[in-house]
């Protein structure tokens, strides 16, 4: 079935059953690799992007879904790296193999939406993502350090 | 491949046009010679941008390891694969160290597997001078002075492209600050030349050569083509720097490949795509060893997108170290996620050996447990353990027990090969190219030089053989479909049987105490897989601690799951082992855990026992080691060390877990502090506390968390919600590290720290419950107290 999916501010006309996961919609057909599959159970968060603004978990989520929303993946927040979360990411050399960290980035993101000063209680309940290469020590650093970089942005 | 499917729609569009392929390749001009293949305009934009793999760019390279563009942007070649562990910036380092270039225009790039298979190792390469260990400029152990492959290293041209064993820098760096050095002499030589002055009176910084006497400068970029065809007079007089004149490394530098792992423009072998390319789904059957029966295509095969459908057979265990995986069903379709549903749908009849399906867990751990009992085979007999232990004012022992562990890294199994008449093609993320190259020569016939690998990033490694047949089953089926691009990828589930796993292992230690409470003897006994590096490697209690009567005999058991190298490889089950007895030892003998092991290696005379005692002074004085604590935490320490008994690379350290549990049982780690042995430096400071901060999670889950169980002969946990990884909020709110310099260079770092985790939540667990609990994982007990 041919539907139409706005991701990144750009419409896309994919032809899928509508049950598959967005994530594969996005991965295969929209072409936009940055969202990662892991669990494919909505246990990882690998796959996150955004759907209306919120975070949800691609792999689990219908592409027929989605459609009419506006979706925000990893190369929608900036392909040059200079979105303020991408920037403490690099400040704090976050990522290890990286895989998790698209996924990490835009969990970071919804959090930093709802919740533009989070404590570190806020984060360790706020961001469920699994990382195996157990980054988590520098995610949170560089959670706060996006939190003011945002802030700066604001003012 | 005997059933592969009687209906394959292969309609020539899907096909990689053969006349597009070599005219692809004639118009890589010169690169055609090595044999270097680009894909179509179309695949080269989608996947090309920022690709890591091995390119030709029409400049002639310097040496293997480094090509100049007229810009002076440096690539540097590098043999490791980049799982997170920052080999991709630790291997350009040590390179940049002595090509003493403009560190911000370096870009690494994997080196090319193909050459490695055509070329041998220039003969400056073998040239390892001093002691080794203990020369500040020495390379470790000289392993490739001769051309004899050592440990299986060969003299091709990279030596060794595996990454394993935390050897990056231990065995590479040698020859790649050769390698950094040897291209800037020629860099000299060759402005030399130009300008017709001595190379003495030249100096090189920053990418730019200048002329003292003169204010003559130029640069590498313009120069390089020159240096490609300067060879160096006598290679082998070239030497590089000690530490002390580094510049470059010893200091934190930001990883490299960062940048693209915050933008989602980082490629790993899940991401590559090629123009006609199919996807293959595949299930292999549950229980090792065993493999498909039957399974009945029609069922799916006008399912849309479907291509066709292969039985794969179990693959040789000599591509796979000797592992034994499964029998699969392959189906192939135009998505994956069409090849997966198809699958999901497919009947599959497995042909199960009936004496695996009937085991289980606790059968197994029986059989290990009561082989404890018999007589093993004894590694280190010294002096008279049984009288001494006879003889002892007391006797402490000891049982404990570590389940079957996964690597679960988060990249499932992926790769996409493409195999013609002519050659193979192969994208992948792989600790061991040089190994899945010789399976591709295997599997398809061509010869290993007709073979390229394109490497990727690779989202997690964990354990080198972990990886398990995701080659081999990807070159199956691309064989099958001459001509097309296949890209195989694993389920999570699937992943979780396409594993290695470390053995699961039990282990009863028994100390005789004097009335002072020091060992007079201990005995030891494990139980293990033999093909687990358990029973053999990293375990020799009577090295580290003194005591005078000895004796250390393990006992194999020959179950059927494929075990292998995962993180921490043997060491990180006997370091729990080991220091959770020194533990109950200590607690039996009332005294200070810190200072009963301070006197048990101040006893030794072990080569690196002052190093011990340094790393244990050093962490007691960062945790403040006695100070009071609140009720409900503690404190345990614990000594790690791998190479501590002989003479040679080491690498030592000490950590002190600070532990809470609340009255209701939820346990948290506080604070990990961490005194590390630097040796004569580190390479990459940052990427090792990073390594550290990993790996402190790492072990945190696999004292808390993580087994994985058998029934009917199969895994049980084969996904994130039964296989549990923790999350945020259990990373330890505080971690500090520092290190301290030592004599000699370190063994590594990939891997084998923090492995204390295990022993300090026993332990502090014990201290605020009273329960000593012995058998891993840790959460499956009340820990709830007062
Ligand atoms: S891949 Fe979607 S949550 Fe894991
Ligand atoms: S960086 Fe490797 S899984 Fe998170």
């Amino acid at each position: 079935m041919a539907f139409d999916l706005e991701v990144n501010g750009t419409s896309f006309s994919v032809d899928a059953d509508p049950q598959t996961p967005l994530l594969w919609v996005i991965r295969d057909q929209v072409g936009l690799t940055g969202t990662k599959f892991s669990c494919g159970i909505a246990q990882c968060g690998a796959c996150t992007v955004h759907v209306d603004g919120q975070p949800i978990r691609s792999c689990s989520f219908p592409a027929s879904a989605a459609v009419g929303r506006s979706i925000t993946t990893i190369e929608g927040l900036s392909a040059d790296g200079s979105h303020p979360v991408q920037l403490a990411w690099k400040e704090f050399d976050v990522p290890q193999c990286g895989y998790c960290q698209s996924g990490m980035i835009m969990s970071a993101m919804a959090l930093l939406d709802k919740n533009p000063d989070p404590t570190d209680a806020d984060i360790d309940a706020g961001i469920t993502n699994i990382c195996r290469c157990s980054t988590y020590h520098r995610v949170r650093k560089a959670v706060h350090r996006a939190a003011e970089l945002l802030k700066g942005q604001g003012a | 491949m005997s059933h592969s499917s009687s209906r394959t729609r292969r309609n020539g569009a899907g096909d990689l046009d053969r006349r597009e392929f070599l005219a692809a390749s004639a118009a890589a001009g010169g690169a055609f010679v090595l044999g270097f293949w680009l894909p179509s305009k179309s695949a080269q934009a989608a996947i090309v941008a920022g690709a890591p793999w091995y390119e030709e760019t029409g400049t002639p390279e310097v040496n293997a390891w480094i090509v100049i563009e007229p810009d002076d942007t440096v690539t540097v070649r590098i043999a490791q694969t980049e799982l997170g562990q920052g080999v991709w910036t630790s291997n350009a380092m040590m390179v940049c160290e002595e090509l003493q270039c403009d560190w911000n225009k370096v870009r690494p790039q994997y080196a090319s597997a193909n050459r490695d298979a055509r070329e041998s190792a220039p003969e400056w390469t073998l040239n390892v001078m001093g002691e080794g260990a203990y020369d500040p400029a020495g390379g470790g152990e000289p392993l490739f002075r001769d051309r004899e492959p050592v440990r299986g290293i060969p003299d091709s041209l990279y030596r060794r492209m595996r990454t394993n064993e935390a050897s990056s820098v231990r065995d590479g760096r040698y020859y790649l600050q050769l390698a950094g050095a040897e291209a800037r002499e020629r860099l000299l030589l060759a402005a030399a030349a130009e300008w017709d002055v001595p190379a003495t009176e030249l100096s090189a910084k920053d990418s730019v050569i200048s002329h003292r006497g003169s204010d003559r400068t130029t640069t590498y970029g313009a120069v390089a083509h020159l240096a490609a065809e300067t060879p160096h007079p006598d290679p082998d007089a070239i030497r590089i720097k000690p530490p002390g004149e580094w510049t470059l490394m010893g200091r934190e530098q930001k990883n490299l490949d960062v940048p693209a792992k915050v933008t989602g423009a980082a490629v790993y072998g899940i991401d590559v795509r090629m123009p006609g390319m199919k996807w293959a789904a595949v299930r292999a059957c549950p229980v090792y060893g065993g493999d498909v029966e039957s399974f009945d295509f029609d069922a799916i095969r006008d399912r849309p997108g479907v291509r066709s459908a292969h039985h794969l057979p179990i693959p040789d265990p000599s591509l796979l170290r000797g592992r034994e995986f499964s029998g699969a069903v392959a189906v192939v379709a135009d998505t994956w996620y069409q090849a997966k549903t198809a699958l999901d749908d497919l009947p599959i009849a497995w042909d199960i050996p009936g004496d695996r399906a009937a085991l289980n867990t606790a059968g197994m751990h029986g059989t290990l447990l009561s082989a404890l009992s018999q007589p093993g085979r004894v590694r280190v007999d010294e002096g008279d353990v049984d009288s001494a232990i006879a003889g002892a004012n007391r006797v402490v022992e000891a049982t404990y027990s570590t389940p079957y562990l996964p690597r679960a890294r988060m990249e499932p199994g992926n790769a996409t090969v493409l195999v013609t008449d002519e050659r193979v093609d192969i994208w992948i993320g792989d600790q061991s190219p040089q190994e899945t190259r010789r399976s591709a020569s295997r599997i398809t016939g061509l010869a290993e030089q007709d073979v390229f690998i394109h490497l990727c990033h690779l989202g997690g490694g964990f354990g080198r053989n972990g990886n398990g047949p995701q080659a081999e089953q990807a070159l199956m089926i691309a064989n099958a479909n001459r001509g097309t691009p296949i890209h195989l990828l694993w389920t999570r589930e699937e992943d979780f049987i396409g594993t290695t796993y470390r053995a699961m292992g039990v282990a009863r230690l028994r100390a005789g105490l004097d009335a002072e409470g020091w060992p007079v003897g201990l005995e030891v006994r494990t139980a293990m897989q033999e093909d687990g590096f358990g029973p053999t490697s990293s375990f020799d209690v009577a090295s580290r601690y003194f005591t005078p009567n000895y004796r250390f005999s393990n006992h194999t058991a020959d179950f059927h799951i494929p075990c292998g190298t995962r993180r921490g490889v043997g060491q990180a089950a006997h370091e729990f082992y080991r220091e959770s007895f020194m533990n109950e030892l200590a607690h039996a003998a009332g005294k200070d855990p810190y200072l009963y092991r301070r006197e048990l290696i101040a006893r030794t005379d072990l080569p690196h026992r002052d190093d011990m005692i340094k790393a244990l002074d050093l962490v007691a004085e960062m945790a403040d080691w006695g100070s009071p604590l609140p009720q409900g935490t503690a404190r345990a320490i614990a000594l790690e060390e791998k190479g501590a008994e002989a003479r040679g690379t080491a690498t030592i350290s000490a950590m002190i877990h600070t532990v809470s549990i609340s009255r209701e049982g939820v346990l948290r780690l506080e604070r990990v502090d961490v005194a590390l042995d630097q040796g004569f430096s580190l390479i990459n400071p940052l990427s090792v506390k990073k390594q550290i901060e990993g790996q402190i999670v790492w072990f945190y889950n696999d004292a808390m968390h993580q087994a994985n169980t058998v029934l009917g002969g199969r895994i049980v946990e084969n996904n994130f919600h039964r296989f549990s990884v923790s999350r945020l909020a259990e990373d330890p709110p505080e971690i500090n590290i520092q290190f301290f310099e030592t004599e000699h260079w370190m063994r590594g770092m990939g891997h084998d720290r923090a492995t204390s985790v295990q022993s300090g939540i026993g332990d502090a667990i014990f201290q605020i419950t009273g329960k000593r609990l012995r058998d891993l994982p840790f959460s499956q007990n009340d820990l709830s107290w007062g």
